[in-house]
């Protein structure tokens, strides 16, 4: 496990290290080779952790019921095709991992898990605070004999507290934990943020948590339950909730929704085919602002110096419409690029078709192009870091239901092949499926 | 005696360690993502040095908002725009220790002031770099490049050095340089589109920096990945992490939806494809709601239950499908009878049914919540000269590791005197004419605090 060249970052000058041929004769394609992740989840906080440590480098198996799991029943789907291989939410959350698929109920199935879970340095679980131990194969029975396993519980409220047991979802963990109450206009109801940003996130945390404590475990020291709240990744959310949180602890009180537009030249407003949302007054370049919409007139008007709040509003008014009139004659990109060359910060508002064709983002080749045998080739969300050393390896589609079941339990886990069969006759282990050449 | 490769001890008792100790952290940070990685790696343990320049305004960091008067600061507190204030409203003679915004992140955190766009300032930089294991930037690429802080001369002085770069859009396609806050990388890949209501304009949206808390994590994990590589093989690496991609897996399916199906997601609101009820709904007082999300009849009868309403026996909604085709009047509907309860109440009763609802919580609710405070996640923190106040807590728990914030938020330069003299080599005579220079100190100039925007 401990290669030499630990020991020449810690011992040696890290202005002028020791050269050490081992390093270099060391194989390493990626971040997190030679770890084994056991991805015990089937909704999308652990699902998206386990996908996070697979796309960089981990060995990442899913165990899923034998019939699939509710993950492969959310939509959307290919062609609206309510098919277990085409959730584009479980082809999404799933790429990069191998699938296994086992009766959990079964005394078998269990017994499995525990095996795999022998072999694994990192189990990821987001299924409630008792549902595994329930079955047998909770934290109490996978650690039972080692200090160096890791396992992430990724649940609602956590695993402690009166409401331990509530049931949640992604709209009421925005909305309990999270900056859902200032998200839209104050004349209506509060609005949530996109997708399941709070499990997305959830997961994340549950990657950096499990990262951190493994590479503890590698370098000696012990494994660690992680008991993460989705709950509390949402009270502690960058997205002005900590900051909110501490102005009101600072000073007693919410934060509240704004709407947009309040504020003079700043933002959503339309352009000639759909929305931008530049941040039109800076004192740096309110004078080039004014230049820009063919107003260098306002320039000489001593209203254009004062702070946003006490200009009057009948200099806002004539701002307002002559940035409008600029902006109805022009695209939301030129308006993108002729903001930004005088130095304003803003952006347009994008939907997926803008999105998907943007030359930037296609230049930097960030999507990923997956062929999936049922449902095809398509270009899916690609990477999220370059990394100079250690470049990311294709991805692969996610796993067809039971197609790692051979791979995993007979070649790895060592099942005799006889007895593999029997238990999946038995209904233990879910049918093999092949790939379709 | 087993060590980990910083050299700390891990045997017995140290063997549940916080596993980031013995990890030194730069920071060039701004504005929201940036300062949360380091937050984050500051939680578990890694020594973070926060590099601030004195004579110089950064965006949306210590000097900003909060220098403002009482007055001023309770208009925006009643406004209900809060990021930014200072205990009791009062900023203090020293507002930039004060600040909600800063204080909210950086716990833990050490700070030195060190202009590095200064000759003086980039040699303490570089020294400081040799000492360090990793540097977070998330600066604007092109004044970063143009202060000389790039991995290429930055290597030359720590070859084993992580870099972890975090500009909005990349180090390189046609918006490299492009600004923005978090708010504007969101327009720009989507979700300030998906997340607006169903029938009104994303004008009505408001700004939302969800791109920033999603990188914010996302580095963390990225900068530990990184450290594991280094530890078995010596070898560091520049890790380009972009805003707007590190948030693409967010939008995951929507992607998928139009690359495989051709369809452009509409904006989303509070709806969803195949639950109804699904959305937020009032409560009684003042701009209080509560969120229902029911997927089947068995929750949606409990529901009915619950508010006393028979709306299970109306052909409308007697099924899913037919709930999500009435869906507006069925909201409709709930409204009236949610209306009267208390937010609290209903949660708790339907809750006790078996139905997925959650009270719509303001930062006043998260103070008082039952379950947070007997989870202990709120944290008393002292800070000199600032006062005793609680503070929001770690972002989850490890059983066998008891972790809590260890040091309050430094006040400016806080830490000079120990970085240049004992960790840079800096003797006395050198460092008092870096004060006397103005590079070095505890405050900002009175020419910059009257000039500063």
């Amino acid at each position: 496990m401990l290669s030499c060249c630990r020991w020449h970052i810690r011992d040696g000058n890290r202005r002028n290290p020791p050269a050490s041929p081992c390093c270099e004769e060391l194989p390493l394609a990626s971040l997190l080779d030679g770890i084994r992740v056991l991805d015990l989840s089937d909704w999308v906080a652990g699902s998206y952790c386990a996908r996070v440590l697979a796309d960089y480098g981990a060995t990442v198996t899913r165990i899923e019921e034998i019939d699939g799991g509710r993950l492969r029943r959310e939509g959307p789907f290919v062609g609206d095709d309510v098919h277990l291989e085409k959730s584009l939410l479980f082809l999404h959350l799933n790429a990069n991992k191998r699938g296994v698929t086992l009766d959990l109920e079964s005394a078998g199935g269990q017994d499995l898990v525990r095996r795999l879970a022998a072999q694994s340095d990192i189990v990821i679980d987001d299924r409630g605070p008792d549902a595994l131990d329930q079955l047998g194969i909770g934290w109490d029975a996978l650690s039972a004999g080692r200090d160096d396993l890791v396992m992430a519980s990724i649940t609602p409220f956590g695993l402690t507290g009166p409401w331990r047991n509530y049931r949640a979802s992604e709209l009421t963990l925005q909305a309990m934990g999270g900056p859902l109450h200032i998200n839209g206009t104050p004349d209506r109801e509060p609005v949530k943020s996109g997708g399941y940003v709070a499990h997305v996130h959830a997961g994340i945390g549950a990657a950096f948590s499990v990262m951190i404590a493994r590479l503890r475990v590698e370098a000696g020291g012990a494994g660690d339950r992680v008991d993460l709240a989705i709950y509390e990744t949402q009270s502690g959310f960058r997205d002005r909730r900590t900051p909110s949180l501490m102005g009101a602890a600072y000073a007693g009180y919410p934060a509240k929704r704004q709407g947009g537009g309040s504020i003079i030249a700043r933002g959503v407003r339309p352009a000639a085919d759909g929305y931008v949302n530049i941040l039109g007054h800076s004192p740096r370049y309110f004078g080039k602002f004014l230049t820009l919409i063919e107003r260098p007139d306002l320039n000489d008007r001593a209203e254009s110096k004062l702070p946003p709040p006490q200009m009057p509003q009948d200099f806002i008014d004539e701002v307002e419409a002559s940035y409008l009139t600029w902006l109805l004659q022009r695209t939301k990109q030129q308006v993108v690029m002729e903001t930004q060359a005088i130095g304003a910060l803003g952006g347009a508002v994008y939907d997926t078709g803008d999105l998907l064709t943007d030359p930037h983002y296609r230049s930097r080749g960030v999507w990923d192009t997956i062929d999936h045998p049922v449902a095809g080739p398509a270009e899916h969300a690609g990477r999220q870091l370059i990394l100079s050393e250690t470049p990311r390896a294709p991805v692969h589609h996610a796993p067809l239901l039971g197609q790692h079941n051979r791979t995993v339990l007979v070649d790895e886990l060592g099942l005799d092949p006889a007895d593999f069969e029997a238990l999946q006759g038995s209904g233990v282990i879910g049918a093999s499926t092949e790939v379709p050449a | 005696m087993t060590t980990n490769p910083r050299g700390l001890p891990l045997d017995g008792d140290n063997a549940h360690r916080l596993p980031l100790e013995g990890v030194r952290v730069a920071a060039v940070t701004v504005v929201w993502a940036g300062p949360h990685v380091t937050q984050l790696l500051a939680e578990w343990g890694a020594e973070v040095i926060r590099v601030e320049p004195m004579n110089r305004v950064q965006p949306y960091s210590r000097l900003s908002l909060q220098r403002q008067s009482p007055e001023v600061q309770l208009l925006s507190a009643k406004a209900g725009v809060t990021f930014s204030l200072t205990p009791d409203l009062d900023p203090g003679l020293d507002p930039w220790n004060r600040g909600s915004a800063f204080n909210a992140h950086a716990r833990n955190k050490r700070s030195m002031t060190c202009d590095i766009t200064s000759p003086e300032g980039h040699e303490a930089f570089l020294r400081l770099i040799a000492e360090c294991d990793v540097l977070v930037e998330n600066n604007v690429p092109e004044t970063i490049e143009r202060a000389h802080i790039t991995y290429e001369e930055l290597r030359a002085v720590n070859p084993n050095l992580i870099m972890l770069r975090m500009p909005a859009f990349g180090l390189d396609g046609p918006y490299k340089n492009f600004r923005g806050f978090g708010t504007h990388v969101e327009g720009m890949i989507g979700h300030h589109h998906l997340r607006s209501y169903e029938d009104l304009g994303p004008e009505y949206t408001g700004d939302a920096f969800t791109a920033d808390a999603i990188a914010g994590i996302l580095g963390a994990f990225a900068v530990t990945a990184a450290l594991r590589h280094r530890d078995r093989t010596g070898q560091g690496q520049q890790i380009e992490m972009p805003l707007a991609e590190a948030f693409l897996p967010v939008l995951g399916e929507w992607i998928l939806d139009y690359t495989y199906n051709g369809r452009v997601a509409p904006a989303q609101g509070n709806r969803h494809a195949t639950h109804a009820p699904h959305g937020i709904y009032p409560s009684s007082g003042d701009d209080q709601w509560i969120a229902i999300d029911v997927f089947n009849d068995e929750e949606f009868t409990a529901l009915n239950a619950v508010l006393k309403t028979t709306l299970h026996e109306d052909e409308r909604f007697a099924t899913n499908a037919a709930r999500l085709e009435h869906r507006r009047a069925l909201d409709v509907a709930i409204a009236e009878h949610t209306a009267p309860w208390d937010k609290f109440e209903l949660f708790h009763a339907l809750q006790a049914q078996g139905v997925i609802a959650g009270p719509v919580m303001d930062e006043l609710d998260a103070l008082a919540s039952a379950q947070l405070e007997a989870r202990g996640w709120f944290e008393e923190v002292t800070q000199p000269g600032v006062g005793t106040h609680r503070h929001p807590g770690i972002l989850f728990r490890m059983a066998g590791t008891p972790n809590y914030i260890r040091r309050p938020p430094p006040n400016l330069g806080q830490d000079n005197e120990d970085i240049y003299l004992n960790l840079l080599g800096y003797t006395r005579e050198e460092y008092e004419a870096l004060i006397a220079k103005g590079l070095v100190g505890t405050t900002y100039s009175d020419e910059l605090l009257r000039t500063a925007p």
